[in-house]
């Protein structure tokens, strides 16, 4: 957790008002930890994000989602509901000196409420709004419904992710977890909102964003559509590794402990990675011929690749536990890589040098517990947790009462109106 | 038409992927970004498999490069000369931002750490995309994207119960380190733009990767359940029958959320299908025309409960209708009944026949000196005043020395020919592109 010694963050004084449920909130998370007060706006009785499980101890409950955790650390929570004149009454004002506000509305909501860009930039020349939709503000799919899983079906990532047939023979295409279909779009959409707000910075003006998380997802699938623009080809899905327009080696082995290790060996055996990867493996008493000088005549080494790869490689990872293979390689200059869980990462020592997992406090609980921290160490003006996710309406009182001047009579009869 | 980052200037010695992809959107959105390269260990330009076949494979003819480096302006340069030296260090003393995306130690080795760059540029924003990061006892490790994916936890999250990881199919790191790569450095600019300091931000593209998989992550540290567990990862389904109930991260726990093959049952030939509530899969139920699999109270597949516990049923009965219809028609026939549904598409299909990124106008042609007018892959946020537009194709190699050698560092045409023939802008022995011999003239 932060403490009174920890400098500010490299977005303070930024007034950030957010919208948004699965499809917007990761970006609000980035702007809070990275300094701004985001204040989360949810309708009366929290977000709908708030029922996505896993949940703490496997009890549901709208302040005990992990997922919602995660995603909405480092920022306040208020309720609000739009539909009402006294809700979009509340909302101008916080609107009126807000720097940024981010929304996931369907299209043509908060216009049709009178809160559009229009309205709201009128009294704020300064506001950047961004609005952050499946398909964006117009075109023939424009009010498709999505999830995560359609968006990762129609943006190219399952074309490109699945299994060799000797693998799983006849797979279907795979969309990989984790919610990465809103990651996608919340990390352009942050990079709109940032450039916006140097533009700002610069020229005082604000502007309108109309992001959509298609385009983030079809832009996301690196050679695949270069491979198909500039040859016409279409690529391959094979496991643990590269599509590829034609097959290429395995690269994702079984350790010896049952998990795997990646060991991206194909197209990459010069003579002098050869030369290395001998010794590797003769350090461990596997090497077999490989240190024979033939190995560093390279046709010799492309007609006996598949016997490197899938004998020698294969075997010196299947003799040894996953973290040594893994260590004992990258210490020699090898680009492979262990395939971690979270228990394996919440052990890495490498992490725990750069201080990256956070303890969060978790005060209603009387606990804390430990979260990824950043991807990115700032100098001098850290990224850091301010605080985790808000409980439903946690900050009601603040806002309402200490910023916008309202009593706490007033409060009650806004809950008890469904307002907030 | 104006540009949000306009004046502000980018010394881009990034290669490959991760760190072109970055300095691509600074570009797009109007900085001027000034690519140091060198023909001798050039990594990007060359063996990705993207080069037409009907044209010459050298540096200046791969596709992939091409869409990764366009609005960036190209200076070949050695900078392990000393007036290589020299003119980088000038050219930081000019800039605002000074990206890479080397291993961690190769800038201090180059003597351009980041205290050496502020003597240079009290504020210059320094960013630097390495695999582990520049600090912890495995700064030294290298990655690929597949690498950093394996290593965050990202692969692990994706592919079938009792399988090994299907992980991605492609460097989802590069990608995506290389957009955080952009996030940093414009944060950096506006921290800069607002505070008059600057900043090195030591972005790991191994740990961007650990930042994605968050609620797995507190599954873990808070309930301290293991991803190591019978139906998990669950495929393209919510949860796996007869697994411990839980869920993958990706929203509620619900059944038809599956993928499907469709006509005429070619490689790509599927759609994915997601029944949100009972009410969806009435929906569903009526798009397929009530069959009477579907409404039999034996399988009881009216309730949410039916649905989870005999998904093999369900997704063969689903199954057994798409595969009678394209997958286009398809999925524009059950979103036309509120029925969340999409194709998987190619890379074919999104250039060629997606009627959404046509209207967003996702690939829009841009003329390159060597490869033609090709489409590019454009920007998914639409700044209403400020635009992110692909300006310029990527350079060739070189192909802006004299420009910024002589039109922005102001030396003489007399020291661009000197510089030439000393082997500081082109490797002496190496044969020259004809643009080059035009600047020398």
């Amino acid at each position: 957790m932060t403490d009174a010694q920890t400098p500010a963050g490299p977005l303070t004084g930024l007034r950030v008002l957010e919208l948004t449920d699965e499809k917007g909130q990761f970006c609000g998370k980035l702007l809070g930890d990275l300094g701004a007060d985001v204040i989360k706006i949810e309708p009366p009785g929290g977000e709908i994000t708030r029922t996505v499980g896993p949940f703490f101890n496997d009890v549901p409950h709208p302040d005990r989602s992990l997922s919602f955790w995660h995603y909405n650390t480092s920022k306040r929570g208020i309720t609000l509901n739009l539909e009402t004149a006294d809700g979009r009454q509340l909302f101008r004002r916080l609107a009126s000196p807000a720097d940024v506000i981010l929304e996931t509305f369907r299209p043509g909501y908060l216009s049709g409420l009178g809160l559009g860009y229009e309205d709201l930039s009128a009294s704020n020349p300064g506001l950047v709004m961004c609005s952050l939709t499946p398909f964006g503000q117009s075109g023939p799919w424009r009010d498709y419904a999505t999830t995560d899983l359609l968006h990762m079906a129609a943006g190219g990532q399952m074309a490109s992710c699945g299994y060799d047939a000797s693998d799983v023979p006849d797979a279907p295409p795979i969309a990989p977890g984790g919610g990465n279909a809103w990651h996608m779009g919340c990390n352009y959409a942050y990079v709109g909102i940032m450039a916006a707000l140097v533009y700002r910075t610069v020229t005082g003006h604000g502007q309108y964003l109309d992001t959509a998380i298609h385009d983030a997802c079809a832009l996301t699938t690196e050679a695949a559509i270069p491979t198909y623009i500039y040859r016409g080809e279409g690529v391959i899905r094979q496991t643990g590794r590269h599509h590829a327009a034609e097959p290429t080696p395995p690269a994702q082995f079984r350790s010896k402990d049952g998990k795997y290790v990646l060991a991206l060996v194909a197209g990459r055996l010069t003579p002098r990675y050869v030369k290395d990867l001998a010794e590797l493996l003769d350090s461990y008493g596997m090497a077999g011929d490989l240190k024979d000088p033939k190995y560093q005549d390279p046709e010799v080494v492309e007609a006996n690749a598949d016997y490197i790869i899938n004998d020698l490689v294969a075997n010196f990872i299947a003799s040894l536990p996953q973290e040594e293979a893994y260590h004992a390689a990258q210490s020699r200059g090898f680009t492979w890589g262990a395939v971690y869980t979270s228990e394996e990462l919440l052990q890495d020592g490498h992490l725990q040098d750069r201080a990256f997992w956070k303890e969060v406090e978790h005060p209603e609980l009387g606990r804390s517990f430990v979260y990824p921290g950043e991807p990115a160490i700032y100098n001098g003006s850290p990224w850091r947790i301010a605080g985790r996710a808000p409980l439903v309406g946690e900050h009601n009182r603040d806002i309402f009462c200490g910023e916008l001047g309202l009593s706490p009579q007033d409060l009650v009869v806004l809950a008890e109106q469904r307002v907030i | 038409m104006l540009r949000a980052l306009e004046g502000i200037r980018v010394v881009d010695f990034s290669w490959v992927r991760a760190g072109p992809w970055a300095t691509r959107w600074l570009g797009a959105l109007g900085a001027e970004i000034i690519k140091i390269e060198w023909p001798e260990n050039e990594r990007g330009r060359s063996g990705n498999r993207t080069t037409p076949q009907d044209a010459e494979e050298n540096l200046n003819t791969s596709g992939n490069f091409n869409d990764t480096n366009p609005n960036k302006r190209s200076l070949s340069l050695n900078v392990r000369t000393p007036k290589g030296m020299e003119i980088i260090k000038r050219l930081i003393s000019m800039s605002d931002i000074v990206l890479e995306n080397f291993s961690a130690r190769v800038l201090q080795r180059w003597g351009l750490g980041y205290e050496e760059q502020c003597k240079l540029k009290p504020d210059i924003i320094y960013v630097s995309m390495s695999g582990y990061g520049h600090t912890g006892r495995n700064l030294g490790y290298t990655t690929f994207g597949p690498v950093a994916q394996a290593v965050s936890g990202l692969t692990y999250l994706s592919g079938l119960p009792d399988q090994p990881p299907a992980g991605w199919g492609w460097s989802y790191m590069d990608d995506t380190g290389g957009i955080y790569g952009a996030m940093c450095a414009l944060t950096g600019l506006y921290y800069r733009n607002t505070t008059g300091r600057g900043l090195h931000i030591d972005q790991s593209q191994m740990i961007t990767g650990i930042t994605l998989n968050g609620p797995a992550i507190l599954d873990f540290t808070v309930n301290g359940r293991s991803p190591r567990r019978a139906g998990y990862p669950p495929g393209n389904r919510a949860h796996w029958p007869g697994t411990p109930l839980v869920n993958n991260y990706r929203g509620p726990t619900v059944a038809p959320h599956n993928a499907y093959r469709t006509h005429p049952g070619g490689y790509n030939d599927w759609c994915v299908i997601v029944c949100n509530s009972d009410a969806e899969w009435q929906r569903l139920v009526q798009v397929m025309g009530e069959p009477a699999w579907a409404t039999s109270p034996e399988t009881g597949f009216e309730a949410l409960t039916g649905r989870l516990r005999h998904q093999e049923a369900l997704d063969e009965g689903i199954e057994a209708w798409t595969m009678t219809m394209n997958k286009y028609a398809l999925a524009e026939k059950c979103q036309a009944a509120g029925v969340p549904a999409m194709p998987v598409q190619s890379a074919e299909d999104r250039v060629e026949y997606d009627p959404q990124l046509r209207h967003r106008q996702m690939y829009q042609e841009v003329e390159h000196p060597a490869l033609g007018l090709r489409r590019m892959q454009n920007a998914p946020f639409k700044l209403s005043a400020t635009p992110a537009v692909n300006r310029r194709p990527s350079p060739l190699i070189g192909q802006h020395t004299r420009d910024i050698v002589e039109g922005l560092l102001g030396f003489s045409h007399e020291e661009l020919v000197a510089g030439y023939a000393d082997g500081t802008f082109w490797p002496v022995s190496r044969e020259r592109y004809p643009y080059m011999e035009e600047m020398l003239k």
